[in-house]
């Protein structure tokens, strides 16, 4: 009798949680994963901010929560951290470092610098110029403000050193962290010369405090950005990060079409859906919409990378000691998420 | 027996209730803490509880504070460091002294002085960078002043209470026995001042360190600030630490020195 009662209590037992299991299953299904993406307020975000809006993520199963931080540094920091599952930023020696130790993998291409995408400008003061500073082959011998070594200014100063071949150790680099103490050296004639992010470059030029003789991705060309994500997050959840990819080249492919086709003559074609792609970056900036059209670098609508030159790169920091000899820039990059990178060295 | 004892009992021994409260030293108690927390630290990390890459291990620590010293930089780090903060504090000081005793001493001053003091102690000095960079460029001159306008108004401020709590009935005894102001202020507000003064300078010691690292964000190539600065910035979180020691050790050398003042200077005591 008691056991007859326990056998129909366990019966009784297993089939509720049977039932149980089962809508529980289908509601996980249904129910979108969620996906914790670093970022900075920056137009070379683009992608992910429209991939969001467009609902590209949603319809992969995902529901992406964006974490914006004010430094490119602090974006691999979360993502190493766990606090965040994917991030996006301009690769650093400090990026590097981070990677080299295995906390990070680079899946996809962010920004690019490229020619005729204005971004980054070399702004010299005008006394600077007066005193003979027209040209980028100028620059030795010369107090250059930068934001910090290891920052990708610094790197582009060291292309730049290679293309019209100077030594990076004759021009002086004058770290000063922020945008602001560098506009400040700048207007003060502290430093001759400065690299300046669009906007700054622009606002410096209006208030005739300086002149624009170049750009960098008209001088140096090369892979600013990258979309990454964690080892961990490659093993353990590849499946999400597929998604995750799909949904970002989607995004890309959407920037690209509406922001970075050029005509024979390199003039800009807006693309068809310009209009709503510029919104949305406005609205995630909190910019007016002319301000955001300024700077809008170059992201490949497929997602691929420059390989080479991200091998090149570490090379770079390494040679100039800002990245530990142990960093091994074929463990860094993981080409499996995305088809037809540029340049794979064998 | 006790309750049969009342009344015309022998007295009671009583236990001595005072002493207490008096720091007795204790040598080599800091130091066994300090070694029982690197050995807890370096532990942790040889046994991957915390994984190295977010804390280093102190003896990578170390590793990286002797690759710097062989690379022959440490000292220049550490050398023109201390020129920076011994100027700055040293100017800071001095201002702060003068604007702190005729606060202290005359009405007018401590009616006009303790308003602006109040209004301009608390805006933080890092947001003043790029006004200072205006002012005074980027060279050593900014970095001092960074760490000066940093040392000035708890300087005032210590100096301006040290006064404040010194003793009225002292001062009203100096005034009976018709000594002249002159040495009211040299005989007993200075010395009833003093230890308040001695405190400050404990605390603008360590403001100064901490403002080093600001001071340093403006153009510093060398210097104990600008490397752990750049050790951030390159995620090498071994350097980073290793600056970190080197101003924890510039704190503690600098509180010794003090110690040292304190107890010449408070010697009457």
């Amino acid at each position: 009798m008691i056991r007859s009662l326990f056998a129909a209590l366990f019966a009784a037992v297993v089939v509720t949680a049977a039932a149980q299991a089962e809508p529980l299953q289908l509601a996980q299904a249904a129910a979108p994963t969620p996906v914790s993406i670093g970022v900075l307020r920056l137009s070379s975000s683009g992608p992910i901010f429209i991939a969001d809006a467009r609902g590209y993520f949603r319809e992969e199963g995902l529901a992406p929560e964006l974490k914006f931080f004010t430094a490119a540094q602090q974006v691999p920091v979360a993502v190493t951290s766990g606090d965040a599952d994917f991030g996006v930023t301009g690769l650093t020696a400090g990026f590097f470092n981070l990677a080299g130790r295995g906390a990070l993998r680079i899946i996809a291409s962010q920004s690019r610098e490229e020619p005729g995408f204005q971004l980054v400008a070399y702004m010299v003061t005008n006394q600077a110029y007066a005193g003979g500073l027209t040209s980028l082959r100028d620059l030795p011998g010369r107090r250059i403000g930068m934001t910090t070594v290891g920052s990708t200014f610094h790197y582009s100063l060291g292309l730049l050193a290679r293309k019209y071949s100077f030594d990076l150790s004759r021009v002086t680099m004058v770290p000063l962290q922020q945008l602001p103490n560098m506009a400040a050296a700048f207007k003060g004639g502290q430093v001759d010369a400065i690299l300046a992010p669009v906007t700054l470059a622009r606002q410096l030029e209006a208030e005739s405090a300086g002149r624009i003789i170049g750009w960098v991705g008209d001088e140096t060309p090369w892979q600013l950005g990258a979309l990454f994500t964690s080892p961990r997050m490659i093993e353990q959840r590849r499946p999400v990060v597929e998604r995750f990819v799909r949904a970002y080249l989607r995004g890309a492919a959407d920037y690209n079409r509406a922001f970075n086709q050029r005509d024979a003559a390199g003039r800009e074609v807006r693309g068809d859906n310009y209009a709503d792609m510029i919104a949305i970056l406005a609205r995630v900036l909190q910019q007016p919409a002319e301000r955001v059209a300024e700077g809008l670098p170059f992201v490949d609508a497929q997602g691929r990378l420059n390989v080479q030159d991200i091998y090149d790169q570490v090379t770079f920091w390494q040679a100039n000691g800002q990245a530990g000899r142990d960093v091994d820039a074929r463990a860094i990059v993981d080409l499996s998420f995305v088809q037809g990178h540029f340049n794979v060295p064998r | 027996m006790a309750p049969q004892a009342e009344g015309h009992a022998p007295a009671r021994p009583l236990p001595f209730r005072g002493g207490g409260y008096l720091p007795t030293p204790r040598h080599g108690a800091a130091l066994v803490a300090f070694v029982a927390i690197i050995a807890i630290w370096e532990l942790a990390v040889r046994q991957r509880w915390v994984t190295p890459l977010f804390l280093p291990a102190p003896s990578s620590v170390l590793a990286a504070l002797r690759e710097v010293a062989e690379a022959g930089t440490l000292w220049r780090h550490v050398s023109e460091s201390l020129l920076r903060i011994a100027a700055g504090w040293t100017v800071g000081t001095l201002a702060g002294l003068a604007v702190g005793f005729s606060m202290g001493l005359f009405s007018l001053a401590r009616a006009v002085g303790l308003p602006i003091v109040s209004a301009l102690f608390p805006i933080p000095k890092i947001a003043l960078l790029p006004l200072l960079i205006l002012w005074l460029g980027i060279g050593e001159v900014s970095k001092i002043a960074t760490i000066a306008l940093g040392v000035f108004f708890p300087t005032v401020i210590a100096v301006y209470s040290g006064i404040d709590g010194v003793p009225r009935s002292l001062i009203r005894m100096g005034q009976s026995f018709n000594l002249p102001w002159r040495d009211i202020v040299r005989k007993i507000v200075l010395p009833g001042a003093l230890p308040g003064i001695l405190a400050g300078f404990r605390i603008t010691a360590s403001i100064a360190l901490i403002l080093l690292v600001s001071a340093e964000m403006i153009g510093a190539e060398y210097g104990i600030g600008a490397f752990i600065l750049a050790a951030g910035n390159l995620m090498l979180t071994d350097q980073l630490l290793a600056g970190v020691v080197c101003l924890s050790a510039l704190g503690l050398a600098i509180g010794a020195i003090l110690s040292r003042l304190e107890r010449w200077l408070l010697r009457w005591r």
